[in-house]
């Protein structure tokens, strides 16, 4: 008998020990999920297309989209760039009825946002640089970056998103152009 | 002493079965923390952003989203009518109220992923406020279904579960202290496909 309890206690103990330890792996496993994640947008993206390379994330273009759900009244492409190697510029020509930007970071958090009744004249050409090499431009700033929007962002790596309003089918080649035609360029400072 | 190693196998089980499988199950499920509701409507503001809790992040990591900006707008999703069941696929449903205030805004019929419905037509599941029609107080009526109908019409088709996602764009009401006295329209049952 005595045995018995001796036993049941030992077990009692065995799994309170477990569920403590659970609780322990859960906050462990949740906080290392992002940093070991293959499926978040980065690691998408980087299967896709290289580094300042626009990549279209609806399935307009063909294909699966590489990045889910985007609204179905949406146009939008990507390009994932590194601020180590150097600020790197963001243009696209056109007129459409809207667009967006945003600005993502390496876990895909969003850093930063604006559209296009932030920009003069709605025209979207956008700098996005570290603090420390907003400085440098600070100095001298050059001649062609001067309507440019400047997104200073503390990051290294990065992903940069265009986003576009498509009304209804008759916008389509002309949203589509918008974003094939959009460039993401690493700037020589 | 083989009762020892039994009992460490067990808590290690214990561990790391339940730890594994209570974060797998916390991402799975689509509500959770800082989440706001206004109606049957549900929005994540900080999804997505360096504010987030640990548990959007994991999913944000996981499911690869790219969240809208706060510049950019605003999503809200619904699965529940007014009556608090469940959206089908093969039901008719009337959205009907008054919008916020946002630059345009887009509503579509969602699968469990919530990608746009597949209706096989060149028509999409998808609606936008510069081509709905509206009430004479500005606000609008959508009726949801399979058929044709008068007035808005978004078209569905399938059967199973269903969701609305209801999007602002250029918004006020995505900076946090617009979204108190937000009202969203309501989504009532008109009937099911038998």
């Amino acid at each position: 008998m005595r045995n018995v309890l001796a036993a049941l206690r030992r077990l009692f103990h065995a799994v309170l020990l477990g569920l403590v330890g659970a609780g322990i792996v859960h906050i462990v496993v949740l906080l290392l999920v992002p940093e070991f994640s293959e499926r978040d947008a980065w690691s998408r993206l980087s299967m896709a297309s290289d580094l300042y390379r626009m990549n279209r994330l609806d399935a307009e273009a063909g294909g699966a989209p590489v990045v889910k759900s985007v609204d179905p009244l949406f146009y939008a492409t990507a390009c994932r760039f590194d601020l180590e190697e150097g600020m790197v510029r963001i243009k696209a020509p056109g007129n459409v009825p809207f667009w967006s930007v945003s600005v993502y970071d390496r876990n895909g958090h969003n850093i930063y946002s604006f559209n296009d009744h932030t920009a003069t004249g709605g025209k979207l050409d956008a700098v996005v640089l570290t603090p420390a090499q907003m400085i440098d431009v600070r100095k001298d700033l050059p001649e062609d970056l001067q309507g440019a929007i400047f997104v200073e962002a503390p990051i290294d790596e990065g992903i940069f998103v265009i986003r576009s309003f498509v009304p209804d089918d008759s916008w389509k080649p002309i949203v589509s152009r918008f974003l094939d035609e959009s460039s993401c360029e690493l700037q020589d400072s | 002493m083989l009762k020892n190693a039994f009992l460490m196998l067990l808590s290690l089980a214990i561990a790391i079965g339940g730890g594994g499988a209570s974060v797998w199950y916390a991402l799975k499920i689509q509500d959770g923390v800082g989440a706001i509701r206004i109606g049957q409507w549900t929005a994540f503001p900080d999804i997505g952003t360096p504010a987030a809790d640990p548990y959007s992040k994991a999913r944000v990591a996981r499911e690869g989203v790219l969240a809208l900006g706060r510049a950019e707008g605003l999503s809200f999703v619904a699965e529940n009518d007014a009556a608090g069941d469940q959206l089908k696929r093969e039901c008719t449903y009337r959205i009907e109220g008054g919008f916020p205030t946002a630059r345009f805004w887009t509503l579509y019929a969602a699968d469990q992923s919530l990608g746009v419905v597949e209706t096989g037509k060149p028509r999409l599941a998808a609606l936008q406020s510069y081509e709905v029609l509206r009430q004479a107080d500005n606000s609008v009526i959508i009726s949801v279904g399979h058929h044709p109908m008068q007035g808005n019409w978004l078209l569905t088709d399938g059967s199973g579960r269903m969701y609305f996602v209801l999007t602002f764009y250029d918004t006020p009401i995505a900076s946090s202290t617009g979204l108190s006295d937000v009202s969203l329209p309501r989504i009532v049952k008109a009937g099911c496909d038998a």
